[in-house]
C-alpha cells in the first residue's frame, strides 16, 4: 500500500514522472469525463432512440397483431356459432316444411280419393240405371214384337184356316147363335 | 541465475499510461503532443485517451448502423436480421434484464445511461485484448471517472425522486421508532456510515474494474515473460497454450465486467431511489 501511494504521489506530481499502471493521471479523468459525456450526449439522442423506439413499435405492432389475432378468432367463433344456430333452425325449418307438404298431401290424396271413390259410385249408379232402362225397354220393344209376331202368325194361321170346312160351320153356327139371340 | 530482461517494468510499461501509441503493423510510434494545459490541468492526450476516443468512435458507429439497420427494417415490416439483431439482443439485454429490472420503476429513464456505459467500458475492455491494443478500462483515472459519474447519477436520481428532505434521510439516517436522545445518537453513529456507503460503492466499481482488467493483462503478460526468461521452446509451448486459456478468459472478463459495472450502477440508482 505505501507503494500504491508513492508510485500515486509520483504520478500525480511532476508532468512527466513516469506512468505506472496505478498512476492516476488528472488529464485522463478530464478526458474520460469529456469522451463518455459526448458519447453519452450522441447516442442518447442518435444512438439509443433509433434502436429502441424501432423495437418499442415492432412490439406494440406484434402485441397489436396478437391482439387482432385473438379479436379474429373470437369473431369466427362467433359466426361460427351463428352458422351452426343458423343451420340448426334451417334444418327444423326444412323438416316442418316436409311435415307440412306431407300432411298437406295426404289430405288432398284423401280427398282426391274420396271424390274419385263418390264419382266411380255416382257413374256405377248411372250405368246400372241405364242398364235398366235399356232392358227394360228393351223388353218391351222385345214383348211388342213378339205380340206383332204372333199377331201376324195368327192372322196367317187364321186366313188359312178361314177356307176350312169346320171353320165355315163354325161361323154359320156363330152367325146362327147370334140370329137366336136376337 | 539466468539474464534476462526485466519483465516486471515491461508488464508495467504495457499496462500502463504512455505518450506513445504504437500503431500497428509496424507502422511505427505516434508521439502525443504534449503540454496542453486546461486552468492549470496538464491534459496532453495519453494513449488510453486515444483508446477511447477510437472505442468512443466505434460504439457510435456500431450503434449507428445496427440502429439504421434496425429502423429500415422495421420500416419494410421485416424481422430483424443479423448485425441489427445482434446489437438489438444485447441493447434490450442491458435495458430490460440490467437497467429496468434493478431500478424498476422508471428505470427506462436511466436505460440510455446504462447502455453507454456497458458498450463504451465493453469496447474498452475489448481494445485492451487485440494486438497493439491499450485498455482504457486498466487504469484508475478512467475506471474512477466512470465510477464518478455513476456516483453523481445515483446521488442525483435520489435527490429528484425522494426530494431534498427523503434524500437527507439517506444521509443522516434514523432507525424509525427511535425519538429524542437516541436518535441524535443513532444520527451521529449513522451519518459517517452512510456517508462512507455511498463513497464506498463507486469505489468499488472503481478498482473492480480496474483491477480485472489489470489483473488479467498481468498474467498474460507474465506468462509470455517466462518465454523471455527460459529462453525455452517447450516453455514457449505451454506458455501460448495458457495465454490462449487467458486471452478466452479475458475475453469473458470483457463482457462480464462490462456488465457487473452496468448492473452494479443500476442496483445503486435501485437502492438510492427505493431507498428506506
Amino acid at each position: 500500500m505505501p507503494v500504491l501511494l508513492l508510485r500515486l504521489q509520483e504520478a500525480t506530481a511532476g508532468g512527466e514522472a513516469a506512468f505506472t499502471p496505478f498512476s492516476i493521471n488528472t488529464g485522463l479523468i478530464f478526458w474520460t469525463i469529456v469522451v463518455f459525456l459526448i458519447l453519452l450526449g450522441l447516442l442518447w439522442r442518435l444512438g439509443w432512440p433509433a434502436i429502441l423506439k424501432s423495437v418499442e413499435e415492432r412490439e406494440r405492432r406484434i402485441q397489436q397483431q396478437l391482439d387482432e389475432a385473438e379479436r379474429a378468432r373470437a369473431e369466427a367463433q362467433r359466426l361460427l356459432e351463428e352458422h351452426r344456430r343458423l343451420a340448426a333452425s334451417a334444418k327444423a325449418e326444412a323438416q316442418e316444411l316436409i311435415a307440412n307438404a306431407k300432411a298437406i298431401a295426404d289430405k288432398e290424396r284423401a280427398t282426391l280419393l274420396a271424390k274419385a271413390r263418390e264419382e266411380y259410385e255416382d257413374l256405377l249408379a248411372r250405368a246400372r240405371k241405364d242398364i235398366e232402362e235399356e232392358r227394360e225397354k228393351a223388353i218391351l220393344a222385345l214383348r211388342r214384337e213378339a205380340v206383332d209376331l204372333s199377331i201376324a202368325a195368327a192372322s196367317k194361321l187364321l186366313e188359312a184356316q178361314l177356307d176350312n170346312e169346320a171353320n165355315r160351320r163354325l161361323v154359320t153356327e156363330y152367325l146362327a147363335t147370334l140370329e137366336e139371340r136376337r | 541465475m539466468m539474464q534476462g530482461p526485466d519483465i516486471g517494468k515491461a508488464i508495467f510499461e504495457h499496462t500502463s499510461d504512455s505518450r506513445v501509441v504504437e500503431l500497428p503493423f509496424g507502422l511505427g510510434e505516434w508521439h502525443l503532443p504534449t503540454g496542453w494545459h486546461l486552468f492549470g490541468i496538464d491534459v496532453s492526450p495519453t494513449k488510453h485517451v486515444v483508446f477511447m476516443v477510437v472505442a468512443a468512435i466505434l460504439v457510435f458507429v456500431t450503434v449507428r448502423i445496427a440502429g439504421r439497420q434496425i429502423e429500415r427494417r422495421h420500416r419494410e415490416g421485416k424481422a430483424p436480421h443479423g448485425f441489427g439483431a445482434a446489437i438489438e439482443a444485447i441493447v434490450l439485454f442491458v435495458r430490460n434484464d440490467v437497467a429496468i429490472a434493478n431500478i424498476g420503476h422508471g428505470g427506462e429513464k436511466f436505460a440510455p445511461y446504462i447502455l453507454t456505459l456497458f458498450f463504451f467500458i465493453l469496447y474498452c475492455n475489448l481494445f485492451g485484448l487485440l494486438p497493439w491494443g491499450a485498455t482504457a478500462t486498466g487504469n484508475l483515472a478512467v475506471t474512477g471517472t466512470l465510477a464518478l459519474t455513476a456516483f453523481v447519477t445515483v446521488e442525483v436520481s435520489g435527490l429528484v425522486t425522494l426530494g431534498p428532505k427523503g434524500y437527507l434521510k439517506t444521509i443522516v439516517f434514523v432507525p424509525p421508532g427511535i425519538t429524542g436522545i437516541g436518535a441524535v445518537l443513532m444520527a451521529l453513529i449513522m451519518t459517517p456510515i452512510e456517508i462512507i456507503g455511498k463513497l464506498v460503492k463507486p469505489f468499488a466499481l472503481t478498482l473492480r474494474l480496474f483491477a480485472n482488467m489489470t489483473a488479467g493483462h498481468f498474467v498474460i503478460l507474465a506468462l509470455l515473460g517466462l518465454i523471455f526468461i527460459f529462453s525455452s521452446w517447450l516453455v514457449a509451448a505451454a506458455t501460448v497454450a495458457f495465454v490462449v486459456f487467458m486471452m478466452l478468459l479475458e475475453l469473458l472478463v470483457a463482457f462480464l465486467q462490462a456488465y457487473i459495472f452496468a448492473l452494479l450502477t443500476s442496483v445503486f440508482i435501485g437502492m438510492m431511489r427505493h431507498a428506506h
